[in-house]
């Protein structure tokens, strides 16, 4: 018997995290590379009936063996990449699982949770690097990047091709996707600074104000859709660095441009900004 | 102004729908419709399958969701039941005029004193953008790939201008477009006061962006909706003759 290949006794992965990190995309890709590789493969997508925003689950197996059954309630990897995650996968986690998860991204009030469940784990500021370095949408690429660490048995190179077949229709990401992919793959192999913990909380600036007038947001509603800012008659808003629940930019305003018109509030679909003068 | 309407449920945000929906846009409005009333301890909310659904949980009212236009007859029957009820049914524009079409019409014809609140996105947004009756002609849907056609598809259906032609003396009908906001809530309010009025049937459809499917950002979904504004001219198409004396 080689060692080698019963070390490779079939994986189960569960990805998570919100609709729209591309959680979807990185399973796929790695379905379609095991499948290259003459692997068993099945990979089921989960998600809510919400077109976008809900979390979003990728049921992903790869063996050297047939599968009996797509779905599995004990996985051996699992990422999770945003805070609504944690509590999904909560109950997926086994003594041998690792726990591949964003240290930038979740908040250190949910890595808590976990805290005693999890044996085994590998934490990746995938959101900070990708935001600093790259672009926030490539941080799924980095998670791609470690996982292809972890599945020794797949070759790093054919999970490359299949990312590139992915986004064939994006050419200009293909430059920043190699880099991500890369990061990810450097991070799970010098498992730099691995603390179990998540982000501290950072004080976002909700309240913005002057004697005139006090704007508002509520970076736990909003969804970053630009709506205000395009409303906006005095061009007053912004997207600035702050991160809403999603993980993309909250709007921030300029409060001497800003004539307390109520527009942005008028327009927000999501409830996430308010706008009060001051009488005095 | 508060940031959420009184009558939205806090512990169920943030709600369901897409970012930059104009969906939510109207039920916010809604919301405030029935604030400003002060009607959230008598409405009842009935839903429809569609993307309105995803409001099943978003008002602190009571609220039933029902299936394919079935929300008219559903709230038709709830006022029966409890004529101090106000009853507001809210669809989408595939249940409101294309499965559910009938009760829509037979509903005005009867002159039901309930609310409907529709809401006209162009397409079948849950569903991953269809053609649906309202899609403009020439639009691209995933099943009109090369733009809406009359030959396959017939012309965009009229809804308010189609109720108008059945409806009675008492009906107040009226369409405006989610991203004007105080048109949108004098419109509603109007719709709702009509009917605790007890005048008879009111109807408001709602012009609203859906960025997702019609793969536009936010600035080209405002646009988009101009475009519609072309089509399907806004206003109050029938105000109720009592409301007009007065």
């Amino acid at each position: 018997m080689s060692e080698t290949k019963s070390a490779f006794g079939g994986k189960k992965i569960l990805i998570a995290g919100e609709g729209g990190q591309g959680v979807q995309s990185i399973a796929e890709i790695l379905a379609r590379a095991a499948n290259e590789q003459d692997k068993f493969t099945t990979y089921i997508p989960n998600f809510g009936v919400e077109q976008r925003g809900g979390v979003s689950l990728a049921f992903l197996q790869i063996d050297n063996k047939p599968i009996g059954y797509p779905k599995f309630d004990q996985a051996d990897i699992i990422v999770a990449m945003c805070n609504r995650a944690v509590e999904v996968v909560k109950k997926y986690i086994t003594d041998e699982s690792l726990l591949i998860y964003d240290s930038s991204f979740i908040s250190d009030d949910k890595i808590k949770i976990l805290q005693g469940i999890v044996k085994k784990y590998l934490c990746i500021p995938a959101k900070q690097i990708a935001q600093k370095e790259l672009s926030i949408k490539v941080a799924n690429i980095i998670f791609l990047g470690a996982l292809s660490q972890e599945l020794g048995d797949l070759s790093a190179e054919q999970i490359k091709t299949a990312m590139n077949n992915q986004f064939k229709s994006h050419p200009e990401f293909q430059g920043m996707n190699k880099k991500a992919f890369e990061k990810g793959l450097q991070y799970a192999k010098e498992r730099l600074n691995q603390e179990f913990t998540g982000s501290k909380p950072k004080d976002i600036q909700k309240l913005f104000e002057d004697e005139s007038k006090a704007w508002e947001r509520f970076p736990e509603y909003c969804k970053g859709c630009s709506l205000c800012i395009i409303s906006c008659p005095q061009k007053a808003l912004t997207f600035g660095q702050d991160l809403n629940f999603l993980g993309t930019n909250l709007p921030q305003i300029d409060l001497n441009k800003c004539i307390a018109c109520g527009q942005c509030q008028k327009i927000c679909p999501d409830g996430a900004i308010k706008i009060s003068k001051k009488s005095s | 102004m508060n940031n959420l309407p009184k009558s939205w449920k806090k512990e169920t945000l943030p709600h369901k729908f897409c970012p930059g929906c104009g969906q939510a846009l109207a039920l916010k409005i809604l919301g405030y419709a029935i604030d400003e009333l002060g009607i959230q301890d008598k409405a009842v909310y009935g839903t429809d399958i569609g993307c309105s659904l995803l409001s099943w949980n978003m008002f602190d009212v009571d609220t039933i969701q029902t299936h394919h236009g079935r929300a008219t007859p559903t709230m038709v029957g709830v006022k029966h039941a409890n004529p101090e009820a106000i009853a507001i049914a809210f669809m989408g524009d595939g249940g409101g005029y294309a499965i559910g079409a009938q009760h829509l019409i037979n509903a005005c014809l009867r002159d039901d004193k309930i609310t409907v609140i529709l809401i006209n996105n162009a397409n079948y947004a849950m569903t991953g953008g269809q053609t649906a009756p309202t899609t403009l002609i020439g639009e691209i849907t995933t099943t009109a790939p090369a733009g809406r056609k009359i030959e396959d598809f017939g012309r965009p259906i009229h809804g308010p201008e189609m109720l108008q032609t059945i409806a009675s003396d008492n009906a107040y009908i009226a369409r405006c477009a989610s991203d004007d906001f105080d048109t949108t809530l004098k419109y509603i309010k109007k719709a709702l006061q009509n009917q605790i009025d007890g005048r008879g049937f009111s109807f408001v459809e709602v012009l609203s962006m859906c960025p997702v499917n019609w793969k536009k950002n936010a600035q080209e979904s405002l646009d988009f909706i101009k475009e519609m504004e072309k089509v399907y001219p806004l206003g109050e198409i029938k105000v109720s003759k009592e409301e007009s004396v007065e």
